[in-house]
């Protein structure tokens, strides 16, 4: 009963960001969001202030809801809805007004702003060197997965992996063996939908023949494929004998197991760095407004 | 199960190396391209837009039939000329390229870059196993074909603003081209991205070029479609836009070199071997970015290497392509009035009255052209050259006869409404054979493909997609796909099967004789 209650609680603090009164950008000196250095004053405020209730890093607390989905990316959240929640807070909630200074408040936003957004606004701390050779080495990730061109094909490309993952949404992928989470249902497509890409897939051929390789996708009708060779194969399926999908993906999902902890976390920040960094469109609530 | 997941993983570790092996060069794929692929936005370096297929033919285009539609969130009138290759269709937008089974249209990835865009854009190119993608900001983005994975992603250099043209391989460089500063194309090596050359359409201060400005800083002259190739010479063909500002010409006295020209530039290079000049000191905004079609012919009892180009101003040209000299122009629409002819240079022979006013000055044909982008097409088997034509005028207007700087403005002649028709022109003597009335035009129209079977396919700005016989122009076989269409066609053909493709609005048609695999 108390979950329940505690579930309820989330519930009416979630969409309570979007019903509360006073509105408004406040002051914003200065470009906060994706500001490092706001960011990590931000975080500072956050962790001192908030954290008690809505966890680390925006993971949800006993009395806070969580800022942050399981998602891979957060979208169609505003900045200036969460601005205006931190301003005023919420009526009937334990969630009250703090009384920061408008500065202050924006550099909260500008860290839960980057905790929503892809990794790349926010790099996670290691050496990034280690971690590139960890990538190649060690974790042999480079084995199956390309990055800038170099690498292979039987896994997802990691070029832009930082540009549309959050850093808790690429860990996940390392460490959860059911990782595969639902897209974020925004109004654009920010990488592959969730087909059953990179599925393990054998297809016998007419002749006996069997092709292993990994699935891109598939209709009712056509397959489309990356063979052991690394070549793409097109296949009619009334023309095969046989088509097997397995269930899980080849990649494994306990490197934090693998690889010692500074590895991997060395191995996290290079990722994390991995992508281009992209103004936030409107999807994202984008920039808050400068009031001077 | 456990170990059979480990037995897989360990193979693919093993033989994850290794990529295609082909017997020809990518250079020599795209010099002589398999009948079966499209590969470049105009179908091959002449831009003919001419397939070799020939399963459907003028006896059974009757019974074509769609097979199947696929959905390009995000964009608006699609205008991207599908290129496919090995089975593999690619259709491509600013920012983003979807890969689908050329066969049955199911998707097999896609590429996805930030923000995403309903910018006009034409299409892509490749070169082996890569597919390159432009983007809003200028990048030139390599993709591996087979994956969609990013090999190299570079800026433009210079801060050159890449248009909407599709990309052009060509001597292993990948030709893009814009509008900002100015018109230019730029080369990039196709392997890695690195820059080459650039080639300004703007003279430069002592360029004698730069005295055609009338004392004006050069301005205009975007190059947003792709252009046509010649490997023999190592000459790309590109068409260059208006002068700015478009519609005043009075602070700008003079030819405005290299305006409304087609250029030959050296592809080792990026010089400039010749021009020729459309509309010297274009005042109505007829770009001369039509494409230019290459062909070899014998002309008036010589072997010729042509350049053909049905211009936005009204005229047909044969240029010679090896020196721009100019060979014939003739009107291939009746309501053309700004000229009196041309020259036995070419040159524009101007009539009075047609200049920009404060009143208003109507001038056949109209700013939107005689024709437009969309591609024409050109069969070796009838020698005919086809085009979508548009009858109609327009009313340019200056708000001020004083200030060069006057806004201006362009409407169409409301008292004229516009007719669009698909004409076949004998390519060497510019006479006009055959025509195909549309139902209406109020649009330049789409582009257009010939086949080796006989027929022009033919989609229509209504939304409607036609099939016409080449040698008579009669209609074989229509299907309504319910949008507009301003986008050119593709040819091909998978497993036996001959395919049209063709995007409308938001969508990429497919067309095949179902009972032919």
């Amino acid at each position: 009963m108390k979950t329940r209650l505690l579930v309820a609680g989330f519930l009416i603090l979630g969409s309570s960001e979007v019903l509360i009164g006073q509105r408004g950008g406040g002051a914003a000196p200065t470009a906060t969001i994706g500001n490092p250095q706001a960011i990590a004053e931000g975080e500072a405020l956050y962790n001192k202030t908030c954290l008690s209730c809505h966890g680390a890093d925006g993971r949800g607390g006993a009395t806070g809801h969580a800022l942050v989905s399981g998602d891979r990316v957060d979208i169609g959240r505003s900045d200036t809805q969460t601005y205006n929640v931190i301003r005023n807070g919420v009526p009937g909630t334990p969630m009250k007004p703090l009384g920061f200074p408008d500065a202050d408040i924006w550099n909260i936003v500008a860290y839960v702003h980057a905790l929503r957004g892809p990794a790349i606004d926010r790099p996670l701390s290691g050496d990034v060197a280690h971690g590139e050779a960890v990538f190649w080495g060690k974790g042999q990730c480079g084995t199956c997965h390309m990055l800038s061109g170099k690498g292979g094909l039987t896994a997802p490309d990691l070029s832009n992996i930082a540009g549309v993952r959050k850093a808790s949404s690429i860990a996940d992928a390392l460490t959860k063996a059911d990782h595969r989470v639902h897209d974020s249902g925004g109004a654009h497509l920010q990488e592959l939908p969730p087909m059953n890409t990179y599925l393990p897939v054998h297809v016998t051929l007419a002749d006996g023949t069997i092709v292993d390789g990994v699935l891109l996708n598939e209709d009712g009708y056509s397959l489309q494929m990356i063979d052991k060779d690394q070549q793409l194969r097109l296949f009619d399926k009334g023309k095969l004998q046989n088509v097997t999908v397995e269930p899980r993906s080849l990649m494994p999902t306990d490197f934090d197991k693998r690889l010692t902890p500074e590895e991997f976390k060395d191995l996290l920040a290079f990722l994390t760095r991995q992508g281009r960094t992209v103004t936030p469109s409107a999807g994202r609530g984008g920039p808050p407004p400068v009031v001077q | 199960m456990a170990k059979r997941h480990l037995v897989l993983g360990l193979s693919l570790l093993v033989i994850c190396v290794g990529s295609s092996a082909q017997v020809r060069t990518p250079d020599e794929i795209l010099k002589s391209p398999d009948p079966k692929d499209w590969l470049t936005y105009g179908g091959s370096y002449t831009s003919q837009r001419y397939s070799p297929l020939k399963q459907v033919t003028t006896a059974n285009a009757s019974r074509l039939q769609a097979e199947w539609v696929y959905h390009v969130d995000n964009v608006e009138e699609g205008e991207a000329t599908p290129i496919v290759a090995n089975g593999v269709m690619y259709i491509s937008s600013f920012n983003r390229l979807d890969a689908l089974d050329a066969r049955s249209g199911n998707v097999i990835w896609r590429y996805l870059r930030q923000p995403p865009s309903s910018a006009r854009q034409r299409g892509t190119a490749i070169y082996g196993d890569k597919v390159y993608v432009t983007t809003t900001d200028s990048h030139l983005v390599a993709l591996d074909a087979r994956t969609g994975g990013v090999r190299w992603d570079v800026k433009s250099e210079g801060g050159f603003t890449i248009a909407g043209g599709a990309p052009l391989v060509a001597d292993g460089k990948v030709i893009v081209s814009g509008n900002r500063p100015g018109g230019f194309i730029q080369a990039l090596d196709a392997e890695t991205g690195k820059y080459l050359w650039n080639w300004s359409a703007l003279p430069k201060p002592g360029d004698p070029a730069y005295k055609t400005w009338g004392g004006a800083t050069p301005d205009g002259a975007p190059i947003w479609v792709s252009g046509s190739y010649d490997p023999e010479s190592g000459l790309l063909y590109y068409g260059t836009g208006q002068p700015n500002p478009q519609w005043t010409g009075q602070g700008r006295e003079g030819d405005n070199l290299y305006s409304e020209s087609i250029v030959a530039i050296d592809v080792k290079t990026g010089s400039m071997r010749w021009h020729f000049q459309n509309t010297p000191h274009d005042v109505h905004d007829w770009d001369s970015l039509e494409t230019p079609v290459l062909v070899d012919a014998t002309f008036r009892g010589q072997p010729r290497k042509l350049l053909l180009q049905a211009n936005r101003n009204g005229f047909y040209y044969v240029l010679d392509r090896t020196n721009g000299q100019f060979l014939l122009g003739t009107p291939f629409i009746d309501k053309l009035d700004w000229a009196k002819g041309l020259t036995p240079e070419g040159r524009p022979i101007v009539a009075p009255g047609h200049e920009p006013s404060v009143k208003g000055a109507v001038t056949c044909p109209s700013t939107a052209g005689a024709t437009n982008w969309p591609a024409p097409t050109y069969s070796p088997d009838t020698g005919y050259f086809y085009v979508v034509a548009h009858e109609g005028c327009g009313v340019n207007t200056i708000t001020s006869s004083n200030d060069q700087d006057s806004p201006t403005g362009y409407y169409e002649s409301s008292s004229d409404p516009w007719q669009a028709y698909v004409r076949a022109i004998d390519a060497l003597s510019g006479k006009r054979v055959w025509e195909y009335k549309a139902v209406r035009s109020n649009h330049y129209g789409p582009g257009l493909l010939s086949t080796a079977g006989g027929i022009v396919f033919t989609p229509e700005q209504f939304g409607q997609v036609t099939v016409l016989d080449a040698k008579t122009g009669k209609s074989l076989w229509n299907f309504n796909t319910g949008d507009v269409i301003t986008a050119g066609p593709a040819a091909y053909s998978v497993d036996g099967q001959q395919f049209f493709a063709i995007m409308s609005g938001t969508n990429v048609f497919a067309f095949g004789l179902s009972d032919s695999r």
